[in-house]
């Protein structure tokens, strides 16, 4: 999948926003990419790069870079949102079912939307949200409690709300959805809980769901005999950070999550599909078309959510449509994405728990690395590897950018009852004295999965990232730095403190004919563009 | 759900400490460690909480959480029903404390005060230095076995807050403290004297964060008996009006 290269003095006209109303057709969602005065998916286009063309801000420029303004939520948390940018307004989620406009001219808030979380909604990890998706004359979001709402983005009134599911039984919703057709795809999380999770798509117009696709498989089901007894019914499988979508294949890809409980496996016997996998699914019925298993028989908490992104590489002198993740586990995985062919895994990081891959892409195990009673190692750590954190893939660099954990974690395995709606972990997780982790933003080849560099950081990452045509990565980190750092090189060319955490992804686009870049910081949002000479 | 008198309705019930069992090492080990000796949070197999001895205290912090501490409530996710379990649970640690004061408390005291320097870093109430953990509450949050452990081999765990930074500047002289603020681009450290320092990675030579303690092992500075002196002292420190 290529792109042209379009030149920052094609985008000038692009740039002079007006508030005129939002009209988000698929054909400009299918053009996303080009559209350099917005963003308008979480992925910013269906393959989900991250990578913009603009270049006005660069390798030369962007030591001036400078704060516009920053817009204070008030809300607390982890602030993990990809704003959407469109038709003169910006529009933000929040932590614990917060929602704004905002004019992205003066960093002013338009509207605010909220909603209370309900009494007893529960989640592994705090109540972020990811985002919205865009279709037409609605903004879609999902709530806490999973629920889906449909927005209208003049007012942020509730058009329409649906249930997800019970957050009762441990359901919840976090990702950004992901607009496909007159369909909006919304993943779900709970297999902290012991939930039986699954992928779903709604109408837009209406809010009806259209299909479901259960990450794991029933009765008489093709996968369902890779669970031992009924231990499917609780088998987790989350699908809690967006997926991608070919629109020439017809083809949703999706990560699936753990299997439930996390750390004991003995309840579970079996390969537990499709957790720690991608489903490529038929985007009309939800149909499995091919899946791909990362992890058989999970005991690491190593989900495969993250990005799944979609790219056309030259495999084995073959131009080739690819599926490529940095997978929790360790590895950096190539997949035909037409069939789920495996076809490169490489590891980025320290790993003692297989010693390598199988030409089937099955991990060759070494015994004796899972979780026990009474503590055992293994590398990576609980979370990761790459985790969840948003990547970016430059077609001007060719390469492959995503952040890293790199250490281990002692598991222990705990036997655990399951109750209805209660945490279903059966587990718990500590460092190793005196072996602190380190981190990185790493740059890959993606076709050969050689590490072209990596920016060591004092600690975990925390944030996603951002590739542009001005040769630049964005990232940031826990102590709240946002940085720039050379596409090629990795060096740091510049860096602000933002006073918070910054644990999402940044975005670009064009205002009022300049370049800008936003990022969430903790509960602030931030804005940066070139100072006037 | 509560007996009488807020009195845990599964006392020492043996299944009720086992299901406890299991709850704890899920919810409650990240901070108090896997058998309940502590580490970020205080030791447990002590029998002695500074919420107070009722089974009512207990199950109370940790269905609410305990405020200006970093212990969270936990009622909104796991039942009354487990949570007392977990205070049956959290009750049988206290028969399995592994290691008993036998040195002379007022011994220790001379030690901590004289020969042993720890003033000089550690405050007990407000005398005392800076440098390292406030020794106030020793006794209350810290098992023997974790105290003997950070005297003998301070290394083993390192308080969280209490990194050894070392900054290298351009002529060569090394800054050695505890990192106050330490991150990708710089650090601000406290060193020995309680001065401060605040350091760019691109003024320097280097900043480096290590897993070695500040403080130097007393295996090689105090006898056995003076290690138990001071444990002695130490194991009585609860945050009452003293030294």
């Amino acid at each position: 999948m290529t792109m042209p290269f379009l030149r920052w003095c094609g985008t000038l006209v692009l740039g002079v926003a007006a508030a005129s109303g939002a009209d988000v057709t698929n054909q400009r969602l299918l053009n996303a990419q080009s559209d350099e005065a917005s963003w308008l998916m979480y992925g910013r286009n269906y393959p989900a790069w991250r990578y913009s063309d603009l270049d006005e801000i660069n390798t030369s420029t962007v030591q001036r870079l400078a704060p516009q303004w920053i817009f204070q939520t008030e809300v607390p948390g982890r602030f993990q949102t990809t704003p959407l940018v469109f038709d003169g307004l910006m529009y933000v989620t929040g932590d614990d079912n917060h929602a704004w406009a905002v004019d992205p001219v003066t960093g002013r808030s338009v509207w605010h939307y909220s909603s209370p979380v309900p009494d007893g909604a529960q989640g592994c990890c705090g109540q972020p949200n990811r985002g919205f998706a865009a279709l037409g004359d609605k903004l879609f979001k999902v709530n806490f409690e999973a629920t889906l709402v449909a927005l209208d983005p003049k007012t942020g009134g509730v058009i329409w709300k649906t249930v997800i599911d019970d957050f009762k039984m441990g359901y919840s919703a976090t990702a950004a959805p992901l607009v496909v057709k007159n369909m909006v795809l919304v993943g779900i999380a709970g297999a902290e809980f012991g939930t039986r999770d699954f992928l779903d798509a709604y109408d837009a117009d209406t809010g009806e769901r259209v299909w479901r696709f259960w990450t794991i498989p029933g009765p008489g089901e093709p996968g369902h005999e890779t669970w031992g007894g009924d231990s499917w019914k609780r088998g987790g499988g989350s699908t809690w950070v967006t997926g991608t979508y070919d629109p020439e294949l017809n083809l949703v890809y999706w990560g699936t999550g753990n299997p439930g409980p996390d750390m004991d496996g003995d309840v579970r016997p079996g390969d537990n599909l499709y957790t720690c996998s991608v489903v490529a699914l038929d985007a009309d019925t939800g149909k499995l078309r091919w899946h791909f298993q990362f992890t058989p028989h999970d005991v690491h908490d190593w989900d495969a959510v993250a990005d799944p992104v979609l790219v056309d590489l030259t495999v084995k002198g073959k131009k080739t449509k690819v599926l490529i993740q940095a997978n929790r586990n360790g590895y950096y995985y190539v997949l035909d994405r037409t069939n789920g062919n495996f076809l490169l895994a490489k590891g980025y990081t320290k790993i003692t728990w297989a010693d390598g891959i199988d030409s089937n892409g099955r991990p060759i195990l070494i015994p004796g690395k899972d979780p026990t009673e009474e503590g055992n190692v293994a590398c990576p750590g609980l979370g990761g590897g790459h985790n969840w954190w948003p990547t970016a893939y430059s077609p001007q660099s060719s390469l492959y950018y995503f952040p890293t954990i790199d250490g281990c974690t002692i598991y222990y395995k705990t036997s655990q009852g399951y109750i209805e709606g209660q945490w279903y972990q059966a587990s718990t997780v500590a460092g190793v004295p005196s072996e602190p982790p380190s981190a990185a933003v790493v740059a890959l080849d993606p076709t050969t999965g050689q590490t072209r560099w990596r920016y060591k950081m004092v600690s975990g990452p925390s944030s996603g990232l951002l590739a542009t045509a001005g040769g630049l990565v964005f990232s940031g980190d826990a102590e709240g730095y946002f940085v720039a750092l050379d596409a090629l090189t990795g060096k740091v060319l510049w860096k602000f403190q933002t006073g918070g955490r910054i644990s999402a992804p940044p975005i670009t686009y064009v205002l009022r004919g300049r370049q800008h870049i936003a990022v969430a910081a903790r509960g602030s949002l931030i804005t940066f563009l070139l100072p006037d000479d | 759900m509560a007996g009488q008198d807020g009195k845990n309705p599964h006392g020492s019930d043996p299944d009720a400490i086992e299901a406890g069992r299991v709850a704890f090492r899920i919810y409650c080990s990240p901070c108090h460690g896997i058998g309940g000796a502590g580490g970020r949070g205080p030791d447990l197999t002590l029998g002695v909480y500074s919420v107070g001895d009722s089974d009512e205290a207990l199950f109370t912090t940790i269905a609410d959480g305990l405020t200006g501490t970093e212990m969270p409530g936990y009622g909104s996710r796991i039942s009354s029903d487990s949570l007392w379990r977990i205070v049956s649970y959290v009750r049988s640690l206290a028969r399995r404390q592994t290691e008993t004061v036998t040195g002379d408390a007022g011994a220790g005291k001379e030690i901590y005060w004289g020969k042993g320097g720890c003033a000089a870093c550690h405050r007990i109430r407000s005398k005392g230095g800076r440098l390292g953990p406030d020794l106030s509450r020793s006794g209350r949050s810290r098992s023997i076995a974790y105290l003997r452990e950070s005297i003998v081999d301070p290394d083993e765990t390192i308080t969280p807050g209490y990194d050894r930074v070392t900054v290298v500047t351009n002529e060569g002289k090394r800054i050695i403290g505890v990192g106050l603020n330490y991150d990708n681009f710089s650090a601000f450290v406290m060193d020995a004297n309680e001065d401060l320092h605040s350091s760019l990675r691109n003024e320097v030579q280097s900043i480096e964060k290590d897993s070695q303690s500040l403080m130097p092992g007393y295996r090689e500075v105090l006898d056995d008996s003076e290690i138990n002196n001071l444990l002695a002292y130490l194991a009585g420190l609860r945050g009452e009006a003293q030294p």
